[in-house]
Formats: structure tokens, sequence, C-alpha cells
């Protein structure tokens, strides 16, 4: 019940069609002339079957419930049958409606439009010939059974049938294009007044035609038909209507020819409804025709729009595509060039489109290049001779001259009989690709060559490990090809490691190329090949898989490198290494390595024996490794400054020496001398640190005990009382003991100074100026000769005073006799010197005074000697004196005073008594001297006198005279007497004053003569007396003081006169010495 | 003339000699003190009283001439040379340098005590100058700045008028400066304070003349 009520249709559309209903039965009403039957054309009918037609099946329930209720209402306004009969008539008309409308529905399957010949065929068949069969069926049985107006069956039913289908074909066409078109196109302003003439002609012709002979009403045919035509199926249902309107106003009116009789009613009715049923099966039959060649115009038209369109599209797609199109007849007569082509033509060649249709010879004679055009003209010439397609490549000018590669590709169209139909060429520009290719050949042969000239082996694999390739020094190198791998029974993979590897790698190989197969990893492995000759070298071989662009493998590219002879090195390396590390661990020194950071990094065997740990056992959480190896082995006193060093080491690439102690696996500390150097690289960065330990504790030990010993030996060479001192080989002295050191005030860093040695700075500094040029002479003398030392010089003592020393040096000589050290001692003999200087400078004054031979001099000396005692004792006699006379005497006091007066007397007596010995010296002070020495000496003393007095001294002495004892000073005085005098006998000579002297040996004694020629001497034998003087002035000693010297020296002096004038004074010394008597 | 109120010091290399004065001077009853070189005496304390040194020509050391060189500079004891030699020049030389006398050994001992009295009674003469200037220059040290000023003016005679217009004071103030002078340098009259100017060597800045004028 819901869903007929949720399918109900809107009540106005419900009420409409009760309405119209009700007016379509009266107008039945009013069109039921024939008296007695109460039939005629049913518009309801038409009505319901449209509205089911239209409505949705599920409402006609709604529908159907609205026609009962106005069919019933018709019958009680107009119709008066008896209700049940009423109600059958409707029940009938409602199934036929149904049947109708189902039936052509279904006919038309979709919305019925009524717009085809088909759809009107089936519906004047279905809805108008089949439905009303229904109505027509039922209406009439019901009249017959409830014999209303007495009518049969028969004679019912085809004016029931009649009336039905002239009702539906007028009306339900007109309500289907009401409902269906009620907003249709507007019509044009020529259309409404084409359909205005239309009208008034219809119009006219209807009234003509119907109000007069019957035969004249299908005079209305045409311009139905033209309606029909003109405006179709609105025309054709509008113009039904009219013409219904109009036949059921005349035929009411009584006026049509359809009026009549009521026995003539009946054909009348019959004839009516026939003219109004072929008058709406011809009007609908030629509008559907008309519609449907509508459509088919409509069609045609919109086909060919669609055709131009896309043909347009096609041909700026033909000229916007980058290629050049052209077609051709089959025999090769160009058709269509594109735009492009165009475009070429014009810009490549001059005045293209003055030419009319140029053949393609004469295209290709312009524009290919001319190595080209032969091959594409043949290659186009067979391709339209046979028919077959044809593509080539050539080059193409372009505008500017330059040729570039262009690729023509020609096809053939053929029709359905496999005749050519048309040629169509395309030509691409391919110049790039092109040069391209033309690169890429190029770098593939380059690469080929580098292939096979690289001095490597290269060889590659397919995918599955099958060799496809090994270049020409592999092959030369193997002495095979890669075809030869292939044997019997196994893959070429297989047969490669047989033939190639050395049967030890062999399975290795297998194995490893397998694993790099399978997992696409890289394969490198070193191997031993066998090469052509047979032997076998090491190579290592490495390969790579090469991907496609999906990641998998296509295939495996390898080389092989000649590593046999780095592998004999590396052997021999090894070999050196190992030993190397067996000596690093069996030398008995610790031996360690640190990293440039510090870190330790090895230690040998020793090493770790020593420590007890190895490299990495003394590690500490948040300490660096070399501070807790500093931490663990070395004495907590020693480990700040070994900490210090070893980072300034670290630091500044500086060697590192040190000694400190380690601590043994015993934990007892050691001494060690611990040295370390860095190894740098080329770059001068280091590498390494190496470093050794050397236990030096017993070597400390022993150190010490010798330290001791030496301090020992020190204290005493510097406590004895002596001066000590010691010098290099060379000389430079190294050692000054304390004694020395204090004597000069200097030390041996005082001794150092720049641009002079030690020696020299010593010599300088600590011995007198007089004696610092023979001391430096002798020591250097002695230096050099390794002769000892010896010498008396004067040294300055650090108060500034000069002090004689008796200096000696010794070498020390190693087993070679090399020396290896001087060691020297000096004694201060100040003292003794000063006593001996003193002695000898008493002789000398003496001496010189006496040389001097003024005895004015000697006298005043002698007067010094002596008044010195006098004076005291002059002295001494007063206060005895005043001793004697006070009052008291002081008697103790002037017996001192005696004393004195009696030992001063005494003095000056030794004074007088040493004078006198002065001449007659004991044999005690002569020594073995060389005379000429004394002689030379006498003669430089009176050198300068004989200069002053003009006189040239002769002096002849005779080589190799024996050493004869004398006393120097004595025989020299007795030289410098004699000479004075020659030279004074010499001053009175006028002309060459020469005095000569000569000195020989004589059989056992020397013979000294002094000659000159002055004036000569009278009395020879006395002169020689004391106080005989020959002179103006002198004491007369001077020749008596000469003799007693020389004859206590055992020799003789006498006097002999010169030839031809002056005089010769002869003295003789005995080479043995004699006794004084 | 016992007593120890003199020296005698003895300079001499010969033992002999030394010992030989120094008998002899304590037989006259006068303390010596013997030195063998001129350095012994050189850095030898030596008491404060009037004395004589006798002195060697011919010394280890220095020479006897030398030795009175050098110390002629301070205030040294009269010297009496001894010599072995007795040669004109040294002795002239000695002479003119302020030796007392040059003796020629072997001398009398008339001789040697003559040089030894005239010797002492020279130095004792010295001292007690020395005292008197030293006493001197200790009073004018004792004198204000003002007053060193007005000493020069007054001694060079200038009236006081002069004086104080010289130094820019009055009169009367001129005049108490003169009298604190007078007084604290002990000057009896200004003839007085002009001679102890002189001895202190005040230069006379003013002549009366040129202030009068």
């Amino acid at each position: 019940m819901m869903r007929v009520w949720s399918h109900r249709p809107k009540f106005l559309h419900l009420g409409l069609f009760i309405a119209a209903y009700v007016l379509g039965c009266g107008f039945a009403q009013s069109l039921a002339i024939v008296p007695g039957t109460g039939i005629s054309i049913w518009p309801p009918g038409g009505l319901f079957i449209a509205t089911l037609v239209l409505a949705p099946r599920q409402s006609w329930l709604w529908w159907v419930l609205g026609g009962c209720l106005a069919e019933l209402f018709s019958n009680f306004v107009w119709f008066h049958s008896p209700l049940p009969a009423a109600f059958l008539i409707y029940v009938g008309n409602a199934l036929g409606a149904m049947t109708g409308a189902w039936l052509v529905t279904r006919a038309s399957r979709a919305s019925v439009r009524l717009e085809t010949l088909q759809d009107v065929l089936a519906f004047v068949v279905l809805a108008a010939g089949v439905a009303p069969v229904v109505s027509a069926t039922a209406g009439s049985a019901t009249l017959q059974w409830f014999a209303i107006q007495s009518q049969t069956f028969a004679e019912a039913w085809p004016l029931w049938w009649i009336g039905d289908a002239t009702g539906i074909l007028i009306v339900a066409p007109l309500a289907l294009v009401v409902v269906q078109n009620w907003r249709g196109e507007q019509l044009s302003t020529a259309r409404w007044m084409e359909a205005a003439v239309l009208a008034l002609i219809f119009l006219g012709v209807a009234a003509l035609s119907l109000s007069g002979y019957l035969p004249f009403a299908y005079m209305i045919m045409p311009p139905l038909l033209w309606t029909a035509v003109r405006f179709e199926f609105k025309g054709a249902a509008v113009s039904l209507l009219l013409l219904a309107l109009i036949t059921a106003v005349f035929t009411i009116s009584g006026d049509s020819q359809f009026a009549g009789d009521p026995e003539s009613q009946r054909d009348r009715q019959v004839m009516l409804q026939l003219f109004l049923a072929i008058s709406a099966f011809s009007a609908l039959v030629v509008a559907a025709i008309s519609r449907q060649h509508q459509l088919a115009m409509l069609t045609l038209r919109q086909n060919v729009e669609a055709l131009r369109r896309s043909e347009q599209q096609l041909q700026q797609m033909i000229d916007a595509v980058p290629v050049r199109i052209w077609s051709a007849t089959p025999a090769g007569g160009p058709v269509y060039f594109n735009k492009r082509y165009q475009d070429h033509f014009r810009a490549v060649l001059d005045g293209f489109d003055r030419l009319d249709k140029p053949g393609i010879a004469q295209l290709l004679q312009e524009l290919v290049h001319p190595d080209d055009t032969a091959e594409v003209q043949r290659a186009l010439e067979e391709c339209f001779a046979t028919g077959n397609g044809a593509a080539m490549r050539f080059r193409w000018r372009e505008k500017d001259g330059v040729y570039r590669w262009a690729e023509c590709r020609v096809e053939a169209r053929r029709d359905e009989d496999g005749s050519i139909a048309e040629w169509y060429g395309v030509s691409l520009d391919i110049d790039d690709e092109v040069r391209a290719q033309q690169a890429l050949r190029e770098r593939e042969r380059e690469l080929s060559q580098l292939v096979n000239m690289v001095p490597s082996h290269v060889w590659r694999l397919t995918a599955e490990g099958e060799p496809t390739f090994i270049n020409k020094r592999l092959g030369d190198f193997l002495g095979l090809d890669v075809e030869d791998y292939d044997q019997p029974g196994m893959n070429r993979l297989a047969g490669a490691i047989l033939t190639s590897a050395h049967p030890e790698d062999a399975p290795v190989i297998a194995e490893t190329i397998g694993h790099s197969l399978v997992t696409g990893e890289t394969f490198s492995m070193r191997w031993r090949v066998r090469r052509a000759d047979g032997v076998y070298r090491w190579v290592d071989s490495r390969a790579e898989p090469l991907r496609d662009e999906s990641g998998a493998i296509t295939q495996w590219f390898g080389v092989n490198v000649d590593i046999d002879d780095q592998m004999a090195a590396q052997q021999a390396l090894r070999d050196r290494e190992r030993e190397f590390s067996h000596l690093v661990n069996m030398v008995p020194i610790p031996i360690w390595r640190l990293a440039p950071s510090g870190e330790p990094t090895f230690f040998n065997k020793r090493l770790i024996d020593f420590l007890g740990l190895d490299v990495a056992e003394y590690e500490k959480p948040g300490v660096s490794p070399l501070a807790a190896a500093i931490e663990t082995v070395v004495h907590p006193d020693d480990a700040a400054r070994v900490s210090h060093a070893l980072n300034h080491s670290l630091a500044t690439g500086e060697n590192y020496a040190l000694r400190y102690r380690l601590r043994r696996a015993d934990g007892i500390y050691r001494w060690m001398e611990v040295r370390a150097e860095p190894m740098r690289d080329e770059n001068g960065r280091i590498l390494q640190w190496y470093g050794l330990a050397n236990d030096i504790e017993d070597q400390l030990r022993a150190e010490e005990a010798i330290r001791e010993s030496e301090e020992q030996l020190r204290r005493l060479v510097d406590a004895l009382p002596t001066q000590i001192w010691a010098a290099t080989a060379q000389g430079e002295p190294s050692y000054l003991n304390r004694r020395l050191a204090e004597y000069v005030g200097l030390t041996l860093s005082d001794l150092d100074m720049p641009d002079s040695s030690r020696l020299q700075v010593a010599i300088q500094s600590s011995v007198h100026p007089d004696d610092a040029p023979s001391v430096g002479r002798a020591l250097v003398h002695s230096f050099g000769t390794g002769e000892t030392f010896s010498m008396k010089y004067r040294q300055r003592r650090a108060d500034g005073i000069y002090r004689w020393i008796n200096g000696r040096a010794e070498p020390l000589r190693d087993a070679d006799g090399q020396i290896v050290q001087w060691y020297g001692v000096s004694f201060d003999v100040d003292d003794e010197v000063r006593t001996q200087e003193e002695l000898r400078r008493t002789q000398e004054r003496l001496a010189i005074a006496s040389q001097a031979a003024s005895l004015a001099e000697l006298s005043a000396s002698i007067a010094h000697e002596v008044n010195q005692p006098l004076a005291a004792v002059v002295a001494n006699s007063h206060a005895c004196e005043r001793w004697l006379t006070a009052d008291p005497p002081n008697l103790e006091r002037a017996q001192r005073t005696v004393e004195r007066i009696i030992r001063d007397a005494n003095a000056a007596a030794d004074v007088v008594s040493r004078i006198r010995a002065l001449f007659r010296q004991s044999v005690e002070t002569r020594t073995g001297t060389m005379l000429a020495s004394v002689v030379a000496e006498a003669r430089s003393l009176i050198a300068e006198e004989a200069t002053r007095r003009s006189i040239r001294l002769d002096v002849g002495i005779e080589d190799g005279l024996p050493p004869v004892a004398i006393d120097r000073i004595q025989i020299q005085q007795v030289l410098i007497n004699l000479m004075r005098n020659g030279m004074e006998a010499t001053s009175a000579v006028i002309g060459d004053r020469v005095l000569a002297m000569r000195v020989r040996r004589a059989g056992e004694v020397i013979e000294t003569r002094i000659s000159d020629h002055g004036s000569g001497i009278a009395f020879p034998d006395r002169i020689f007396e004391p106080f005989f003087t020959t002179k103006g002035h002198g004491m007369g000693m001077g020749l008596a003081i000469c003799r007693s010297i020389v004859e206590s020296h055992g020799g003789r002096l006498w006097a002999e006169n010169n030839e031809p004038q002056g005089a010769v004074f002869v003295f003789t010394l005995p080479i043995q010495a004699k006794a004084a008597p | 003339m016992t007593g120890h109120d003199r020296i005698v010091f003895i300079v001499d290399d010969d033992e002999r000699i030394r010992e030989a004065l120094g008998e002899l001077l304590a037989s006259h009853g006068i303390d010596a003190v013997t030195f063998g070189s001129a350095g012994d005496y050189i850095r030898a304390d030596k008491p404060d009283i009037p004395s004589c040194l006798i002195l060697d020509v011919e010394l280890p050391d220095i020479n006897g001439l030398d030795l009175q060189r050098q110390i002629a500079a301070g205030d040294h004891p009269p010297i009496v040379f001894i010599t072995g030699h007795g040669d004109i020049p040294s002795s002239v030389r000695a002479i003119k340098h302020g030796a007392v006398d040059f003796l020629a050994k072997p001398f009398s001992d008339a001789d040697l005590m003559a040089a030894i009295d005239a010797a002492i009674g020279e130095d004792r003469r010295k001292r007690a100058e020395r005292a008197d200037l030293g006493k001197l220059r200790q009073r004018y040290l004792e004198l204000t700045p003002r007053e060193r000023e007005v000493l020069p003016l007054v001694v060079s005679g200038l009236l006081n008028k002069q004086a104080a217009a010289e130094l820019g004071i009055s009169e009367v103030t001129l005049q108490i400066h003169r009298r604190n002078v007078m007084h604290k340098m002990a000057a009896a009259s200004l003839a007085d304070l002009v001679r102890m100017a002189e001895r202190l060597e005040i230069p006379v800045t003013h002549s009366r003349r040129a202030g009068g004028s």
C-alpha cells in the first residue's frame, strides 16, 4: 500500500488528467451522433494510453483510479449507463489502455517520442490497433450483457474499435507532443508565418471539404500532409486536433457530410471515424517520415562538420610536427610537402615559389650533399620500382649552406587490392644523433684500443660468469684466446680456471668468483696465473659488475695486474720483517715505539719481560695511554720530568734522551737511559717514535764509584801543597788544581776567551810579560815534540805579585806511545830564586861595575857597601857612649850596643873581603860554557861604545870549540877590560879603526887574541903589575885583576906588540878546568 | 827632654841601621818606631803626636824621595833624609821639597839630633796652626747664611750703611748681624776678624773705595 502511495503522481497532474478525461468523455458524448449507440470517437482512450506511456508503471494504479473516477463521473453526467455496466466498460477501457501502453513502451524500449517511422508504426499498430481490441471487446460485451440500447456485440464492436482507435490516434500523439515538447524549440518568425498560412489554408480547405460531399473531405489531405511534412509531429498533432474539432463542429451542427439521417448516421459515423483515423494515420506516418528525414539530414550535416574539423586538425598537426612530410604519386611524382618542407625549400632554394612542382630528382640535386645524391637517388628509384619502403640517411643542405644529417623514410600506402595508392615520406634531422654516434664510435674504437693497449690484463664475463672477452695483452700473456677455454663437459668459466689458474688456487678462485656472481660483490683476489710459457705468476685480479638501470648485472669487467715481482718482494720483506721482529725481540735492549701522538704502540719482548706489561696492559680510563704508561712504569719522582721531556719531544720533534728510573716487573726501580728518535716521512712529518731503554743501573753504580774515587783523588790533588795542572795532548789546559787556581786567582773557565786558546790566555794572564814568550815557546815546543817541559819563570800571584815558579810538565802516553794528556806541576821557588837572584845581582852589579871599569863607580859602590855597616857602627858607638855616660850608666844596653858595633864592623870587613873575592872566585861557580857565547855577549856589551868611538869590531871564532869551565862573569870582565883597553888605544888611530878578536883552539887550551893598532906597549911585562897605568886616568888595577882572573882559571894572560903597530893581548883557558891554586 | 810627647819614625831597609838609630834615639830618651820599607810605614798606624820621619833614600820598594813626593799632599811629619851615597842632586831635591835635613851615612850623633829637634819643633808648630785653623773653621761653620754674607762685606771695610745697602737690609739689622759675627767668631776687634778671614781664605769682595764711590 505504501509503495503505491509513494508512487502517487502529483494531485495537480492527477486532477488535470481527470479533468481532461471528463472533457474527453464529454467530447465523445457530443460526437455520438448515431442514435442508439452512444459509441463514437473515444478521446479518453488516447489520453489514457499517452498518460500511462509517460507515467512510471508503478503509478498506473493511481491513473487507473483517476480514470475510473472521471469515467464514472462522465457516466453519471452524460452516458447514464448502469453503474456496473459503466464500471465494466471502464475496466475494458483501462485494460485496453494498459495493454496499449505496455506494448508501446515494450516496442519502443525508450521514451515514446514518435520520431521514427518505426515508433509511429508501432504506436499505430499496437496502441491504435491492439489496445482498442481489448476495450472494444470488453465494452461491446458489456453493452450486450446489459442490453444497453439493445446493441449486439457484433454491431457495437467495430464501432467501438474504430472509435477507440480514432480517439487514440488523434489524442495520444497530441498528448505526447504536448507533454514532451511543452517547452520545445521556439519557431522562427518565418516558421510562424508559414504556420499561420498553413493554418489558414488548412481551415479553408477543411471548411470547404467538410461541408461538402464526403469524398471531398479527403481534400484536406494535402494541407494536412504538408503540415505534417513541414511541422512534423507537432504540426500533425495540432492539425489532427483541429481537424477533429472542425469535424466535430460540423458533425454536431449537422452540416457535415457525416451528419445525416439516423440510418445513414451509422455509416457516416463509421466514415467519420475512418476519415479521422486515416487522416491521423497518414499525418502521423508522414510526420514520422519527415522527422526521420530531418534527423538524417541533421546527422549528415554534423558528420560533414566533424570530418572537416578533423581534417583541419590533421593538417595543423602535420604542419606542427617537427618533421618534414611529403607524399608522392605511386610513380614518384611529388604531391605534397608539408609546411616545414616548404619553409626549408624556400630558405635553401632561391625562388622556390616560382618553381612549378619541382621534381624529386631536381630537389635531390639541389639539396642533398653531392656525395649522397647518387645513393639517395638510387634508393628512391628502387623504392618506387619495387614498392618496398625505404629508409636512407644523407646530408642535407640547410639554409646557411651547412649540411646536416637527415633520415628519410618512405612507405607506400596501398589500397584494398594491394596496389600502391600513394607514397608517404618523412624526413628527420638526425644530425646531432649521427654526430653523437660518430663520436661514440670514435670513443668505442679508442676504448677498444685502450683496452688492448693498457699494460693490464682486462677481461669480461657475462652475468653468468662466462668469459667473453680478454684483451690482447692478456691473450698474449696466456698464449690463448677466450674461445680456447671451451672444454668439453664443463662451462667456459670452469675451463678458464682449469686452464689458467694454479691448481692450488683453482678451487678458491671458483668459489670466490661464484660468490661474486651470486652476490654481485666486487671480486678481488690474488692468485697465480699460468703464463704461455707455463710459468705461474702472481696476479692481483679484480672484477666489478656492470649494472643496467634496473640494477641487474649485465657484465663483469675485470683486470689482472701482474704482482709477481711485488709478491716476491713482499715475501722477502715479510721474511726480513720477521727476521727484524725476531731481532728486535732478541736484542738485549728494551725497544719501544710510540705513535706521533705519544701513544705506545709496541714494546719488544725484552721490554715486556722487563716491565711485565705489554703495550695495552696499563691503560686506565680517562688517562691518555702515554700518561698511563708513565704513571705505571716510571718512578714517581721522575714522572713529571719524563712527562715534560717526552711531551716536549712530541711537540717539537726533537730527539728525546733522558735518564730515569723504570719499574721492573718485580717492583724494583732501575735506572735507565732512554732515548727516542722520530722517524719521518718525505715531508718531514713524524710517523713513529722509536725508542730504546738502556739499563744503566750497574753503569751508574760503577760511575758513582768512579766519581767517588775521582773525587778523592781530586781532593788529594787539591790538598797537595803543589800546583798541579793538566792539559790535553794539544796543550790546552784542561785542569787546574785548587792550589794552582787559588794561587793564580784563575779558574779554568776564566781561560775561555774568544779568539785565543786557553794556553795563550793562561800564559798571558799568569806569566810575567818578560817570561811569557819564552814560556810559550818552550811549552809549544814540548807539546809539539813530547819533550819534557821544565822551566823557571815568574808567575803572577792572585795579589798581582810575580813569584818565581819552577814549572815542569810530562806527557802521559798510551800504549801506542801517543800522548794522551800532559800533567804539570809548579813549585813556588821564588824565595830560592830571589836568594840566588840577589846573589847574582850583587855579582852582576859588581861585574858590571868592574866591566864598566869606572873605578869611581866601583869605589862608590864599595863605599856604599862599606858605609852601611859603618853608619851603623857610628850610630851604635854614639849610643854606647850615651848609655855609658848616662847617670847611672846603662851597661846592659851599652853592652848590647857594643856587640852590634863589633858585628857591624865585621860586616864592613866582610864587604871588603867580598870585594877581594870578586877577583879570586872559587871554582864552585864555574860551569862548562861555550866561550863563543861569552865572547858574543861581551861584544854586544861593548858594541855601543865601539860605535860611539867609530871602531869596527872584527871578531873571528873557530867552529867546534869545546866548552870550557869558566866563571862566566869573570871571563866576561876580562874580555871587556881587554877590549876596552884596546878601543882606548885605538881611539888615537887615524884611519881604519879596527879592534880584532880571534878565538881558536891551540892544543889543550883555547886561545883568545885581542889586537889593536894603537900605540903599542912599552913595557909588556910591567903592565900587569897593580897600580901600573899608561892611561891618564885609572887606578892601574884592571890588567892586574884580569891576570889574576885568568890565572885562577888555570890560564895565562900576556901582552905582545902587534905588527906593524899596536898591541896584542892574549889569554888562554884550558879545556880541562883545573882547580884554582 | 824625656817624655812620650813625640816620636821618631825610622824607615831604612838595613836592619843594622834601624837597630843602631833606634838604640841611639833610645839613649837620647826619644821613642822611635822603625820600618823596613816605605809600604810598611804607609800602612802603619801612627800616633797623633809631634813626630819626625828619618827616611833612607834607597829603599827596596819605593825610593825615599818618591815617598816624600807621595805623602807631600797630606799632613806628614817633617822628613830627615839619610843616605849611603849622598849625591848632591838628590839632596838638593829633598831639601827643595821640604826635607828638614839630608844626612850622609855615616853621620854624627849631634847632626842627627839637631835635625830631629828641628823637625819635631816644626811639627809642633804646624800642629798648633792646624788646630787654630780648625777652631776657626768650626766657628765659621756656626754662622748663619746671612752672617756669612755679612762677614766678607765687613772685612772688606765697608761701612755699615754700605753693607746694608749691598744686602738690601736695614743698617740696624746689619749691625745685629755684625755683632753676632764678631761674637761667634770670638773676634776681639775688627782687625782680629780681618786676620781670621784671611786665614779662612775668605775673599775680600769689595774695596772700600769701590764701595764708597
